[in-house]
């Protein structure tokens, strides 16, 4: 794209793809909240705060269930844990600024995955605007799908089912697009396969919240193995 | 709205906000105080290493399509196969993606 728009739009451009995703499941968040008996407000706000997508539905469902309120907050910061890991990540290509903790409140996998590919191609003062611009649009994309599925989610799924369907597909795309220039070295290839095929069948057989943060300590466990044998060999 | 869901509410998100930002301040700290030791300011090697396995197992979880039937397979692997053709010919982000879209959004309404 254009080097002459400003980094915010940059960054609201190289989001666009996550709106596929994010829209749908927000409907489906908005929707399946307001069944569980919270009203439009209580779920446009769970959707502003929480902003997190999987814990959101636990939240509604434990909620709703009458599940005592200390299970139900280690439940979501449980499923949540695994974002301790991305800041630190993006940390070094950060440029000075008091605005930057707040910003972190848009750090979702996706606004990870997306910064980490794409903050170290971009000249240092323009990270701020693109990752500003990249994780707001995230955002208020989230909290728009969050009130049309509390507002009108029965009608649009009832009305259009396939959209719902195939949008989310816009997900596994873009995390496609960002790890395959990635694969650059054999150690690189092996790993990340490895932990592409080790969560794919984590999610398959159930562990859905443990697939991503195990998967990952498994190919990082795979990466120095393959490291020491190397460096062995070498020797 | 009920107390119990202010509380509950309120803990999640701040619970939620500082695993987010605690993280970063530590790493700024971390770096701040390499670059005061004039060392390179470098992040630790496991975390390098960490970053893109964490978006490498991202991909294999929302692989898993939410309705397991045949169709639905095929539909993945098409569009899978789709995105990385056009990834290879563009190297951008918006195409790709678009074209995998499309690709699995075809084979749903065939199937």
């Amino acid at each position: 794209m254009s080097l002459s728009r400003t980094p915010f739009l940059r960054g609201i451009y190289d989001a666009l793809p996550l709106l596929g995703g994010y829209i749908p499941v927000a409907i489906s968040f908005g929707l399946i909240s307001t069944q569980s008996g919270f009203d439009v407000l209580e779920t446009i706000l769970i959707s502003i705060f929480i902003y997190a997508g999987a814990s959101q539905f636990l939240f509604v469902a434990m909620m709703s269930a009458g599940t005592p309120l200390w299970l139900v907050i280690a439940m979501t910061l449980l499923i949540n844990a695994r974002h301790v890991v991305y800041a630190p990540n993006i940390a070094i290509y950060l440029p000075q600024s008091r605005w930057w903790p707040w910003l972190m409140h848009g750090l979702t996998d996706q606004i990870f995955a997306l910064s980490l590919t794409s903050l170290p191609r971009m000249p240092e003062n323009a990270r701020m605007g693109w990752y500003t611009g990249a994780a707001l649009l995230a955002w208020l994309s989230w909290i728009f799908g969050t009130a049309l599925g509390a507002v009108a989610g029965e009608e649009l799924t009832a009305r259009w089912p396939l959209l719902g369907e195939v949008m989310p597909f816009a997900l596994p795309a873009l995390f496609l697009v960002l790890i395959a220039p990635l694969f650059t070295s054999r150690i690189w290839i092996i790993t990340l396969g490895a932990t592409t095929i080790l969560a794919f069948l984590l999610k398959l057989f159930g562990y859905l919240n443990a697939a991503i943060p195990l998967a990952a300590v498994s190919g990082a466990i795979i990466y120095y193995l393959i490291q020491r044998q190397d460096e062995q060999n070498a020797k | 709205m009920p107390n119990d869901l202010w509380i509950a509410l309120i803990i999640s998100a701040v619970g939620t906000l500082l695993m987010r930002l605690l993280p970063l301040i530590w790493m700024q700290r971390h770096l701040a105080r390499r670059k005061s030791q004039e060392a390179a300011a470098e992040m630790p090697t496991w975390l390098s290493v960490f970053g893109p396995l964490m978006i490498a197992a991202m991909f294999g979880v929302s692989l898993v399509p939410s309705s397991m039937t045949p169709e639905a397979w095929i539909a993945t692997a098409i569009g899978s196969l789709s995105t990385l053709t056009v990834w290879w010919f563009k190297r951008s982000l918006g195409w790709p993606v678009f074209a995998g879209v499309v690709a699995y959004g075809f084979v749903t309404l065939a199937s």
